[in-house]
């Protein structure tokens, strides 16, 4: 058995910094687990935890990046656990500045419980910078930065921890004699766990504050701070298992993965391609209001396209507030493979609402409209203030706001000719939408729209 | 790559940012964490759905620097891993993206373009991320760049864009933009172009040390935490064996290979997709969505009889140089069209083929228009 994984080398740190007492803690802590070197990852953040590599010539080391450790430790163990043999122990050597800085991934960290072990050197200050305050800082320490003692209270990482539901929390001295027992606790415990271990940096927090490491303790409790193991909770699962139990394995199947993997497609109705009328390339803007299903009367309008031999292109477009405001969806259709994807002349503008009318005034559609356009609008609009080719529909007064986009579609297509309103009835299907019965019935009910009589209305062509 | 034929029955609408995910999934990606942005939030969703649904990792993070930073670990690991985002998230992400080219580890990271600066415009398209991407590393390491123009590009492209970051050991950009991303185009799932799937090379214990290179665009081969060989990574300047250094010469001489291990490669790795003709009054370059509207602009010239050539480039770092001076050699005037203000990629170019003279044909807040494009061929 493993009597030691340190080199037989100096401690890198200063004289009397706590650090080196934590390396031998944890080196004490390994040992006793009788864990394995291959299988213990020590993953450190900026500053100086970061010199532990050269220490434990046998262990992985992952030196990352000011904060992240976390993050990437967390990486890693969810990787090996749901992924890989399952074997890591990553324990984590973090600073009270890599915390302030990473508290976020800490905070996931513990949410989620992640097995990881996190080993807060808390020094109270940045001490490879020149002993600048951080979040961790007791209320008047004397630092490079708060040279009058610090005004701002600590971060309590009990209270953190506690808030973030994490199952293992404690605090300790450096020179506590049951530090190693209570890391080899923390790395031996099924879960996120955090072991805070106060110190003081001889650099610049012992020379400024005229401390010693004896007055730690009266410092902690004068903050109303506790020491000892605080938390430890048995009732929460690691996040590997809770993963697992959600999302089994699912065999792959033997031989290269086909290019084409899990998502099921929806089934091909019988359906003979369908004839199309199309003369020349056709840009159709359809404006309507959001979760009108607008962009579901143009994916209708895009597959039966598909299914009439036509190339086409969707694209979408919304406000940032998603469930409210406009809902606009542009569609291109052609013989050949349509390289220029954007409308700057649409054949067709179709409005189903106020909210798309609005938009398709900001867009400038109408005044972009195609020599030969068409505007289709449903008839509560004010079609007045439309161009002398809008044709008026009562789409909303014949059918419900979340079909006018679809009936507006249809009425397109039946009067134009371009489509057959049977690729529209078999683009449902095809695309295996829920409310498959209510689509079709709005392209039955909607092919029979008449156009409303207004001063401006014309006939579309076709 | 051809756009898909449009007369069978197999055909599906499908986005680019869908066929991302395809292609991730066809490389073996078997790890994904995001945080939401548009126009990436799709990539996002699918690899969810798709890596949850059988067994595989996805993570949802509470920032983009930790949704880099664990599939970094994740990668370190052995996983093939993947994040995506936007302009927005990408700049968080810079750091750990350093890191990884630091650490030569290996992972892939889809940045869906939108109108910047800063929060610009979510759901507006753009090309503005162009050197922010290739030029995102202190001391301006190549990055590998793919951009693709079309689905399945999307998917072709993030096949390459992990099969290089796998071999090579260092993170690569599939720089896509909204306009390729969130449009639907109908292709054939069956009928996608054939692709090749790599691996990193893995370390054997014969020789073995934490940064294993002979000559300086030699590959280290890859050993994972937790397996039989000592793992020693750092962000910091190292040596051969990981360990801290400045500047003495095997620190130096690693820094070197970081970058030679690219640059040694950028002829294989060149893929461009080029319509020539002999004698061109004029040549247009793009790449990702304007390259298709410099299609239509060279179509549009020669219906009228005007002899145009066109050069779509798809890996846009390291610059195809070769393949660049050969179509621009037949061709009178050379045009570079891409939606942003100041002409990035034309920029770039301007240092890759100094001897060029380029011409640009910009946009900002709307796609370049083919008719721009042919005014200025």
């Amino acid at each position: 058995m493993t009597t030691t994984f340190l080199a037989n080398r100096p401690m890198p740190y200063c004289r009397g910094c706590g650090h080196g007492l934590v390396v031998r803690r944890l080196n004490d802590a390994l040992v006793r687990l009788g864990l394995e070197a291959s299988q213990v990852v020590l993953t450190s953040d900026i500053g100086c935890v970061g010199l532990l590599d050269p220490l434990f010539p046998e262990i992985h080391t992952v030196h990352t990046i000011h904060g992240r450790s976390t993050a990437v430790a967390a990486g890693a163990v969810l990787a090996d656990r749901l992924l890989g043999d399952g074997r890591m122990k990553n324990i984590v050597a973090i600073g009270d500045g890599g915390a302030t800085i990473g508290l976020l991934h800490l905070a996931q960290a513990a949410l989620m419980n992640v097995d990881v072990t996190v080993l807060l050197h808390n020094n109270m200050l940045y001490g490879m910078t020149g002993g600048q305050h951080s979040a961790l800082t007791p209320e008047g320490f004397v630092t490079a930065t708060t040279g009058s003692g610090n005004w701002v209270p600590a971060l309590d990482m009990e209270l953190f921890v506690r808030s973030c539901q994490g199952p293992y929390f404690a605090r300790k001295l450096a020179t506590d004699n049951d530090l190693g027992d209570v890391i080899a606790e923390a790395i031996d415990f099924p879960g996120f766990a955090l072991v805070e271990i106060l110190e003081l940096c001889t650099g610049f927090g012992v020379p400024l504050n005229h401390m010693k490491g004896s007055s730690l303790r009266a410092m902690v409790e004068e903050q109303g701070q506790r020491l000892g193991v605080l938390v430890r909770r048995d009732d929460r699962k690691p996040y590997h298992e809770v993963y697992r139990a959600r999302f089994p394995v699912v065999a792959a199947p033997d031989g290269p993965e086909p290019a084409v993997t899990s998502t099921p497609l929806p089934a091909v109705a019988a359906a003979p391609a369908f004839t199309h009328g199309l003369a020349h390339p056709t840009s159709i803007v359809l404006a309507g209001s959001a979760g009108e299903h607008v962009q579901t009367a143009a994916a209708i309008l895009c597959q039966a396209a598909v299914l009439s031999g036509l190339h086409c292109v969707q694209k979408n477009d919304y406000p940032v507030t998603v469930g409210t405001g406009f809902s606009v969806s542009e569609v291109t259709l052609d013989t050949e493979p349509i390289l220029y994807t954007g409308v700057d002349a649409p054949d067709a503008v179709l409005i189903v609402s106020a909210d798309g009318l609005n938009e398709v005034r900001g867009r400038g559609d109408l005044s972009r409209l195609a020599p030969d356009g068409v505007v289709l609008a449903d008839a509560g609009l004010p079609l007045d203030s439309l161009p002398e080719q809008t044709l008026g529909l009562p789409l909303r007064a014949t059918l419900t706001g979340d079909q006018a986009a679809l009936g507006a579609v249809v009425a397109l297509v039946h009067r134009t000719g371009i489509l057959t309103p049977g690729s529209l009835l078999a683009a449902i299907d095809v695309l295996g939408l829920r409310n498959r019965d209510m689509l079709r019935g709005v392209v039955d009910s909607a092919v029979g729209l008449n156009a409303v009589e207004s001063p401006a209305a014309r006939s579309v062509r076709g | 790559m051809t756009l898909a034929r449009a007369a069978s029955p197999a055909l599906r609408l499908r986005s680019g940012n869908q066929m991302v995910v395809e292609g991730a999934l066809r490389a073996g990606c078997r790890f994904f964490s995001g945080y939401p942005i548009t126009p990436a939030s799709e990539i996002y969703r699918e690899m969810t759905n798709r890596l949850q649904g059988r067994g595989d990792v996805a993570l949802g993070a509470p920032d983009e620097i930790s949704a880099l930073s664990y599939c970094i670990g994740a990668s370190q690991r052995g996983v093939k891993a993947m994040t995506a985002t936007s302009g927005p998230g990408w700049a968080l992400m810079i750091e750990a993206f350093q890191y990884a080219l630091m650490t030569e580890t290996p992972v892939v990271v889809t940045v869906v373009q939108r109108l910047g600066p800063s929060t610009g415009g979510a759901t507006q398209g753009g090309q503005g991320d162009v050197l922010l991407t290739e030029f995102a590393t202190s001391g301006g390491y190549t990055v590998p760049v793919f951009a693709p123009s079309t689905p399945v590009e999307c998917y072709a492209l993030a096949v390459q864009a992990f099969n290089w970051s796998e071999v090579l050991r260092t993170p690569v950009v599939l720089l896509s933009d909204k306009e390729v991303g969130m449009t639907y185009e109908a292709l054939d799932l069956a009928r996608l172009p054939a692709v090749e799937v790599w691996e990193r090379p893995a370390a054997h214990p014969e020789g073995y040390r934490a940064v294993q290179f002979g000559a300086p665009e030699d590959v280290p081969p890859f050993a994972p935490v937790t397996g039989p060989l000592k793992v020693t990574l750092t962000g910091s300047a190292h040596n051969k064996d990981g360990r801290l250094r400045k500047n003495d010469p095997e620190t130096l001489q690693v820094l070197e290979h970081l970058e030679a291990k690219v640059a040694s490669r950028a002829g294989e790795m060149a893929l461009v997709d080029a319509d020539l003709q002999e004698d061109a009054e004029a040549l247009v370059l793009s790449y990702g969505i304007t390259s298709r509207a410099a299609r239509a602009a060279v179509r549009l010239g020669r219906a009228q009889g005007r002899r145009l050539s066109f050069l779509g480039v798809l890996s846009l770092f390291p610059v195809p140089v070769a393949a660049i001076r050969t179509a621009a050699a037949s061709a009178g005037r050379v045009v570079v069209a891409e939606e942003n203000l100041t002409g990035l990629y034309r920029r770039a170019l301007a240092g890759a083929v100094p001897d060029l003279e380029l011409h640009g044909v910009n946009a900002v807040g709307h796609m370049v228009r083919p008719v721009d494009i042919l005014e200025a061929l």
